[in-house]
């Protein structure tokens, strides 16, 4: 179990975690915010590459905060940072060799399977040869989340994973992060509401450095019941609403003179919950 | 396909008594008939085995010839990959060899002013290379690695004694074309391994280039303050030898104490 208490982060005046608390459990768990809400701020100090300003966080009984404990941590975890860097001269094969000898992995014939291994399980295999560079943004995106698997991490950290990727790739990283949350803790955050509906079995919402809501999708999702209607008319009075496909209006807040009662969606509930934290 | 191989010419084709013609035809068909294909045993673990030793061979890093030349020293593969695989770390090498060898071309034309300023820079060339070969803003996947176990201290000492080795070895070279005795060319030795120890150990709680530069002032201080007290030869002393020595072994038990349980 992974335990964060009042956890804070500033950043000169601007604080982007402001006393934090949380609690992280075998499955999958996905953090939704508006941008500067705090989220990567937050998976940087759980993957030990910041160090936050108060506050504790202790991971399967470590505390980060000391070096020895904090090299520990590290042999358990996985990260899959926002912004990965590439060596554009190295190929895929290399750069996650090269990770995987900075998780000391010293044995080389091992180490050559598992970047074998990690490199099949994100569909990289036939691009093992090719240099960084030359690789889509898709590809290097997948690669990125290959790195975070070796060694098969207990703690997984995933910043945005599916930046970049077309609706199959969607599709797969859907499959394995599932199958991954199965046996133990995944931390991802996206500005994708539809990924944390298919494959979080919990939603953490931040803004402004705290959790504003903490709960299942289909309790984000209820969180919108008896303010999502559908009309034939644009309404007048209310600020969120926007055409859909099949020509009708869908309208979150107050009932439009003709409006008819849908189930929400996470998005919904999302939206309800920002413009309630707006509002208040 | 009307034909298959019939069981007996199979068994002496598995029991590898078939003459060399035949054997080649029963390949040859074997190639195109997925029926007689299936009927021919195999073992799945020599076949996994042997898919995996192929793809081992194919499908491989090639090490750079840095990355080869330290493996021919008798370098571990996965150090050699550490110290000269990273375009940062690259740049560390080329600082301190090209320092180094100014140093020897210089105190080739046996300049005798030279002398002070060999052994007061002499011991930071270890901290430039340091603070140019880490962190995020001259290393681009610095992030992706950042939350290895092997990031942080154990990466900088891994990369400091590479390049300390390098600087060490071509400031040797320079120490005897000095004009001074040979003691007093290599009283730099154990400065610049106090410096490196102690910039690897302030860089636990500081940025890498900030811990060098801390360090590196420091190391100035300590020797202009010799200057004003017993002359600039009163930083390289016994006396002082002795502490930068002492400094050295408590920085680096420290060190190995924070990162390598």
């Amino acid at each position: 179990m992974i335990h964060i208490k009042d956890l804070s982060k500033s950043y000169g005046r601007r604080r982007a975690l402001d006393g934090l608390d949380l609690t992280l459990g075998i499955g999958v768990t996905g953090l939704l915010g508006p941008n500067g809400a705090g989220k990567t701020t937050l998976l940087r100090c759980l993957a030990t590459t910041l160090a936050p300003s108060g506050g504790s966080i202790d991971a399967y009984g470590l505390n980060p905060a000391n070096p020895v404990q904090r090299t520990v941590l590290r042999r358990r975890l996985g990260y899959l940072p926002q912004d990965p860097g590439f060596y554009p001269h190295f190929t895929a094969f290399d750069l996650v060799d090269y990770v995987a000898i900075l998780k000391e992995m010293t044995d080389r014939e091992r180490r050559h399977i598992e970047v074998r291994r990690v490199l099949a399980e994100v569909g990289l295999t036939e691009q093992a040869r090719v240099r960084t560079g030359r690789l889509s943004g898709g590809m290097r995106q997948r690669l990125a989340l290959a790195q975070a698997l070796l060694g098969e991490p207990d703690l997984l950290i995933l910043d945005e994973p599916t930046v970049g990727l077309d609706p199959e790739q969607r599709m797969s990283f859907r499959a394995l992060v599932s199958r991954l949350g199965e046996s133990r803790t995944v931390v991802l955050s996206t500005h994708q509401t539809e990924d944390v509906a298919a494959l979080c079995e919990r939603v953490v919402v931040m803004r402004a450095g705290r959790a504003v809501f903490d709960g299942t999708p289909g309790e984000l999702a209820g969180v919108a019941t008896g303010q999502v209607w559908l009309s034939d008319e644009a309404p007048t009075a209310s600020r969120v609403f926007w055409r859909t496909a099949d020509g009708r209006y869908r309208t979150l807040g107050q009932r439009p003179p003709t409006g008819d009662a849908t189930a929400p969606g996470v998005e919904d509930g999302y939206l309800v919950l920002l413009g309630e934290e707006v509002a208040a | 396909m009307s034909w298959h191989i019939p069981d007996d010419l199979r068994g002496r084709y598995l029991a590898g008594t078939l003459e060399t013609a035949a054997a080649l035809s029963v390949d040859a068909h074997l190639a195109s008939c997925a029926r007689c294909r299936a009927a021919v045993p195999y073992e799945q673990d020599w076949l996994e085995g042997s898919w995996a030793r192929l793809e081992t061979a194919l499908i491989r890093p090639r090490p750079s010839p840095a990355a080869r030349l330290l493996r021919y020293a008798g370098l571990p593969d996965h150090v050699a990959r550490l110290v000269s695989a990273t375009p940062t770390m690259s740049r560390a090498w080329v600082v301190a060899v090209v320092a180094a060898l100014a140093f020897a071309v210089l105190a080739a034309r046996q300049e005798a002013d030279l002398l002070p300023a060999f052994l007061t820079l002499a011991p930071v060339l270890p901290l430039t290379g340091i603070a140019l070969g880490y962190g995020p803003h001259v290393d681009p996947a610095h992030e992706l690695t950042a939350a290895t176990p092997l990031a942080g201290p154990r990466l900088l000492l891994t990369r400091a004694v590479a390049v300390l080795a390098v600087a060490t070895a071509l400031a040797a070279i320079a120490s005897p074309l000095l004009p001074a005795p040979p003691g007093l060319s290599a009283a730099w030795l154990l400065p610049a391994l106090a410096a490196a120890s102690g910039c690897l150990a302030l860089s636990t709680r500081l940025p890498v280039p900030i811990a060098a530069l801390a360090v590196g002032g420091l190391w100035l201080a300590i020797v202009g303050a010799g200057r004003l007290t017993g002359g600039w030869l009163a930083a390289f002393g016994p006396v002082a030898q002795i502490g930068y020595g002492a400094a050295a072994l408590l920085l680096m038990f420290r060190l190995y104490r924070m990162s390598f349980r």
